[in-house]
């Protein structure tokens, strides 16, 4: 195809302001993880840029011998296992009977969950009725009052509704049950959005910040986020012995910097793995009717 | 119609009864989720009654002296609550005008990249970040922002003197809305990307028999099949408008720009959590969902008359 001038000017300028733009996505990151590898020295006097300066590892040893947040790190794993778990075996056998024709409330039941995403309830009563539940300062409080995402339900109904009416037809023939077919024909057929939609519960319960807020009052409990959180706005928290006596090779500025990337390492890391699901995922979920 | 003396009513019950004997496996898999969006989502929406109450805790719902509307009356003599709404709608709108339109425009450029490596690889490092926590992404903020982050350092080699952006009151609502961007933008191209993937070819082909440009087609085409997306997701958004997120601001906000940065939901967090001001918060949160929800009406009656609305 021909491109005039223009047309080529515009491509070029395309290319270069989404290659920049792209590159503010993963340099900040990439600069943390220099820094956390820096001297402290040289950290504080802007020396580092995605290179460290002064290389030591003294950041990352003294954050990986931390029991706080080994412990955090264990609660966060828990509820990210746990919660994804739970909230799949809630949003699938909610999800079923709402793709289906035969179950008769299936419009009823439909709108009364749109509602709740329309009026959101305040936080307040919604804070008073998970304490009035007993959950306050428990896990629980992490993985009941969100079980179901209303979203990802929507994406498994859809999908559950793309599949041929055929398929359990067959199957009933066959004398099969409604669990029986949701779980032997429906499940298999379904492993992509299965895997997309743990994946979103996955990473809500591993970010999970406002209902820790909320509902944790012990340190003890606390995931990862709230640490963090934690050893971001106190930064004594961080380095509990006193950096300025002793000549240790950290600081806060390359503790702090490590303990981000802590707790996003995990992400990051299974991020490249997982795209072509969340992409296709999305899809699937998209607004279709 | 074959027996002239059964009423509509008996068929109808008994399709139900029938279809419930039936079908009985549909209705018990189906009960948790009820369980669920009635504990977590309705009876918390019952429970914003608090609003008309003096609620005190140990009394609880049913035994809490009535008010009226006395909450609504004291929050609108309050400065605190101009305040707070104020903050809340202006960063709202900021995030509606600058954010809103940010992934349309992303995924247009997308849609430009002819080589699909390179548009794979672009594309995949504009998704992280929707990945990463508010607390990681405040975490990085601070430190791109601070006197010895990168910024400051790049205006040190330009001569400038630094400035500490997150303690002053001028930058939060920028910074809210440029974070905010940078986290969501590549995530919320992918709803328009499907949409552009979904355009039928042969409109283009017609268009460049025609003489038209890649311009001309971006503007003739591709926007054209995309408004019914937008309209959508602009009005999902209009319902959500005063609920900005609580995590984002929570971990930007210092005490130094509570002033300019203090929303209705890090308020109403403070206030009514933390110091127990339930019912003067309650009506805080009551009048922000029927802002939300007036504008959503509002919007979706005007969307009716362009296209579609949502109900």
């Amino acid at each position: 195809m021909k491109q005039n001038l223009g047309e080529k000017g515009f491509q070029v300028a395309n290319y270069v302001f989404l290659t920049a733009a792209a590159f503010t996505m993963i340099l900040p990151l990439l600069h943390l993880f220099a820094v956390s590898l820096s001297s402290p020295v040289a950290a504080d006097s802007k020396e580092v840029f995605l290179w460290p300066v002064g290389f030591t590892l003294a950041s990352w040893k003294h954050i990986l011998q931390s029991s706080g947040l080994w412990q955090s790190f264990g609660v966060t794993v828990f509820i990210t296992v746990a919660g994804t778990a739970l909230s799949m075996l809630f949003s699938v056998l909610t999800a079923f009977p709402l793709s289906r024709r035969e179950f008769l409330l299936r419009k009823q039941v439909m709108l009364g969950i749109v509602i709740t995403m329309i009026f959101n309830a305040p936080m307040i009563p919604f804070f008073l009725t998970v304490r009035e539940l007993g959950m306050m300062n428990s896990l629980w409080s992490l993985l009941i009052p969100g079980v179901i995402g209303t979203f990802n339900m929507v994406i498994l109904r859809t999908f559950f509704m793309s599949l041929p009416k055929e398929l359990d037809d067959t199957a009933r023939i066959d004398g099969c049950h409604d669990f029986r077919i949701l779980f032997q024909i429906y499940l298999p057929l379904s492993k992509p959005v299965l895997a997309t939609v743990s994946l979103f519960y996955a990473v809500g319960y591993w970010n999970t910040f406002q209902r820790a807020v909320l509902f944790l009052r012990d340190p003890g409990l606390w995931p990862l986020q709230m640490k963090l959180r934690a050893y971001l706005t106190s930064p004594e928290e961080l380095a509990q012995v006193n950096m300025f006596l002793g000549d240790y090779n950290f600081n806060t500025t390359t503790l702090k910097a490590a303990t981000i990337l802590f707790a996003s390492v995990p992400i990051i890391m299974v991020y490249p793995y997982l795209q072509k699901y969340f992409v296709k995922g999305s899809l699937l979920g998209s607004l279709k009717e | 119609m074959l027996h002239p003396g059964v009423t509509v009513n008996k068929p109808v019950k008994h399709r139900y009864l029938r279809n419930i004997r039936k079908h009985w496996m549909l209705y018990v898999m189906i009960l948790p989720g009820i369980l669920f969006y009635i504990i977590f989502k309705y009876i918390p929406l019952g429970g914003s009654v608090i609003a008309f109450q003096n609620f005190q805790i140990m009394k609880g719902i049913w035994n809490s002296p009535w008010v009226g509307l006395d909450n609504f009356k004291f929050i609108f003599t309050y400065q605190d609550f101009y305040h707070v709404l104020r903050n809340t709608a202006l960063i709202a709108l900021y995030k509606l005008v600058i954010g809103f339109p940010a992934p349309i425009l992303l995924a247009l450029m997308f849609n430009e990249v002819r080589k699909m490596l390179a548009k794979r690889f672009l594309q995949s490092l504009f998704y992280l970040p929707h990945f990463l926590s508010w607390v990681v992404v405040g975490g990085i903020v601070f430190e791109v922002l601070a006197s010895g982050g990168f910024v400051n350092a790049f205006r040190g080699w330009l001569g400038f003197e630094p400035i500490l952006y997150m303690q002053q009151e001028r930058f939060f609502r920028p910074i809210i809305v440029l974070s905010s961007i940078w986290k969501e933008v590549g995530w919320g191209t992918i709803i328009y990307l499907a949409a552009i993937s979904g355009i039928d070819p042969t409109q283009y082909e017609a268009a460049v028999m025609d003489g038209a440009g890649r311009w001309k087609q971006t503007i003739y085409i591709t926007l054209p099949a995309l408004f019914p997306t937008i309209l959508i997701l602009f009005l999902l958004n209009i319902g959500n408008f005063l609920e900005l997120g609580f995590d984002q601001v929570y971990n930007l906000l210092t005490p130094m720009t509570y002033s300019v940065g203090d929303i209705i939901e890090t308020y109403v967090y403070r206030s009514g959590v933390l110091q127990g001001q339930y019912s003067v918060t309650t009506a805080i949160g009551l009048f922000q969902s029927i802002i939300g929800f007036i504008l959503l009406w509002i919007f979706n009656r005007l969307a009716k008359k362009t296209g579609e609305g949502l109900w």
